[in-house]
């Protein structure tokens, strides 16, 4: 009982560990996905920020650069400054496009681009005029404006506030660097963690797998165990109904062979009796005209008549059913001899055994195909030729008697019907028929109520089965199914 | 049968012995009959008092054997009849309801001399007994030595 409950329990838990298992692993890899996914986000933000610091800074960069070529232009006059200046500005402008760019997706505040583009614009200006003044000879004019440091003022704002973008832009930078860093941590901890416990759930699987397989194992063994047991209960068993068979075989043998000493002692006396009757009554009628004496001897004659025939025809059928007794047990212990047999033949010849009876009922035989089988030849000749017997015996008088023979094959048994129109058997007596010294219906035929007993029990010798199907006025049909390779392994296994 | 051949008879059942005794007079013979209903007592009466057989010396016996017998099997009594200088060539008729082969045969290898079963029909029994009668009067039986 306990035993049963640990197991099941143990069947139960393996589903239970195997789905859990599942499930964690579906949660790390979903987990792991959306990690991968954060950090991938992170990641382009980060390049993001960059980006963005670059564009800004680049602003700065080209706006200096324009600025000390302008410088140089002032101080020395040289053209060569002009022209990088002009190269400069000119370079600016696929710079400012990328800021606005950056603006248009988003990464930047439209303010804030507003903001710098107005102080470029200024300060592009500025130097511009500053570059003007000094090519149109007003070089003081020129170093002027300079020296107003309305341009550095300028310069400085732009500076400020690029500074403090890139300062946002860097920390915004910092802020997702760190978060990506989180998130790999995470993973790398929701990755041990979930295979520690995938494993450790493995384990327990294994172990409750090899506790089952080890239970398994002894259950095998105790079924092993109780199946030899088993064997050998039957082996003892089938040997003590073997034992108990022949038994009864030896006492009927025994019996039926004890039976016969008194009653051939019966009957031999009785015909001693019979043959002093004559001179017992001679002597009792010699006295000569006493007519009364002679009717009383000759009553008493008569009294004397029926007792004799009384007792010789119950030693008579006594001697028959000792016969059959003796019979059936000899049959009972006779051994079987399997053979090849062709039934068409065995039909054929007990036909024509009865050929005299089947003229005198004038009955019509029909003979099918019939199956051929291995069995004991004699077994089947007694076992049809009562069946043949039994049909022709007892037919309906007034309509023409109508016998057929059949046979089928049925997997690994022959079936062989005998069926006939005649008188029948009520369904009662069905069971009856078959029993020793019993028979049915009107008895106006000779018989001893052997025959089916005796077809039965060879039947059932033959590892076969015997049925019936009959109903009264409309004829009888018996069906005998046999194994169609009978051997002596088969009776021994069936006793 | 030359006389004076003594037939032993051993047969348990007293009414078969009777109507066996009578059949044989039916048909003749007039040999005196020793009936025995026990194999014990046959078999003192066949060895004597010494176990040695020698009082039937120079007597001529015919010895009717039932195999059926309360006491000892008519088998063992045949095997010592057989086995007896003095008696071994005294012949035994085996006369039984036993018509076993294998109970046949053994007692013809013991020396049996005739083997008849008793049929069950008395009419039969009668007829058969009748002519057991007629053949006792033709054998020769020799003298136990």
């Amino acid at each position: 009982m306990t035993r049963s409950l640990r197991e099941s329990l143990a069947h139960r838990s393996q589903p239970i560990l195997l789905g859990l298992g599942f499930a964690l692993l579906v949660a790390i890899s979903s987990g792991t996905l959306w990690l991968v996914q954060q950090t991938s986000d992170d990641a382009q933000s980060v390049i993001q920020a960059q980006e963005n610091q670059r564009g800004l800074t680049a602003v700065l960069l080209a706006l200096r650069r324009a600025e000390s070529y302008q410088r140089g232009f002032l101080l020395v006059g040289q053209p060569e400054y002009e022209q990088g200046y002009r190269l400069t500005i000119s370079s600016l402008a696929p710079i400012l496009e990328n800021l606005k760019a950056l603006q248009a997706e988003g990464h930047l505040r439209e303010s804030d681009v507003a903001e710098i583009m107005h102080l470029i614009d200024d300060k592009l200006a500025e130097m511009e005029q500053t570059i003007q003044l000094y090519s149109a000879g007003q070089t003081e004019a020129a170093r002027g404006l300079v020296a107003s440091g309305s341009g550095r003022d300028v310069m400085e704002n732009l500076r400020t506030l690029i500074g403090k973008l890139s300062g946002e832009q860097r920390s915004l930078l910092n802020a997702r660097t760190g978060d990506t860093q989180q998130s790999i941590r995470w993973l790398a901890i929701a990755t041990v963690l979930g295979t520690i416990i995938i494993m450790l759930l493995a384990a327990a699987s294994v172990w409750l797998l090899r506790r089952s397989n080890l239970e398994r194992d002894e259950a095998l063994d105790t079924l092993e165990a109780t199946n030899a047991n088993l064997e050998t209960t039957i082996q003892a068993r089938t040997a003590d109904l073997r034992e108990a068979n022949e038994e009864i075989q030896r006492f009927a043998y025994i019996v039926s062979h004890d039976l016969r000493s008194p009653l051939v002692n019966i009957m031999g006396f009785t015909s001693e009796l019979e043959a002093v009757r004559d001179a017992i009554f001679s002597k009792l009628a010699t006295t000569p005209g006493d007519e009364a004496a002679a009717q009383e001897n000759q009553e008493l004659g008569r009294d004397f008549d029926e007792a004799i025939g009384f007792i010789r025809s119950a030693t008579v059928k006594m001697d028959r059913l000792i016969n059959a007794v003796l019979r059936l047990s000899r049959e009972g212990r006779r051994e079987f001899r399997p053979e090849r047999l062709n039934l068409s033949e065995i039909v054929g010849s007990i036909l024509g055994s009865v050929s005299h009876q089947i003229s005198e009922v004038d009955a019509k035989i029909t003979v099918g195909d019939l199956p051929s089988l291995t069995s004991d030849r004699l077994s089947l000749e007694q076992i049809l030729s009562n069946l043949i017997d039994n049909a022709l015996k007892y037919l309906q008088s007034g309509r023409q008697g109508e016998i057929e023979i059949s046979g089928s094959v049925r997997g690994i048994y022959a079936v062989i019907q005998v069926s006939d129109n005649g008188r029948g058997i009520h369904p009662n007596d069905h069971q009856r028929v078959f029993d020793l010294f019993r028979r049915a219906g009107a008895q106006d035929r000779p018989g001893e109520g052997i025959g089916l007993a005796h077809v039965r029990a060879l039947v059932r010798r033959l590892g076969g089965t015997l049925s019936l199907n009959s109903a009264p006025d409309e004829g009888s049909t018996f069906t005998i199914t046999l194994p169609r390779e009978w051997s002596a392994e088969r009776e021994r296994s069936a006793a | 049968m030359t006389s004076p051949v003594l037939i032993v008879m051993i047969e348990d059942d007293e009414g078969h012995a009777r109507l066996i005794e009578r059949n044989i007079r039916r048909a003749g013979v007039n040999n005196e009959i020793v009936p025995f209903t026990n194999g014990t007592d046959a078999l003192k009466f066949l060895f004597g008092p010494d176990g040695s057989g020698i009082d039937h010396k120079n007597r001529a016996l015919l010895v009717l054997l039932d195999l059926n017998l309360p006491d000892t099997t008519g088998v063992e009594i045949l095997q010592r009849i057989k086995e007896n200088v003095h008696l071994k060539r005294s012949p035994v008729v085996v006369l039984t309801t036993t018509d076993d082969a294998v109970e046949i045969q053994r007692c013809y290898d013991l020396g049996c001399n005739v083997y008849i079963t008793k049929p069950v029909n008395y009419d039969n029994f009668a007829n058969a007994i009748r002519q057991l009668g007629l053949f006792f009067q033709v054998i020769q039986v020799p003298a136990a030595t």
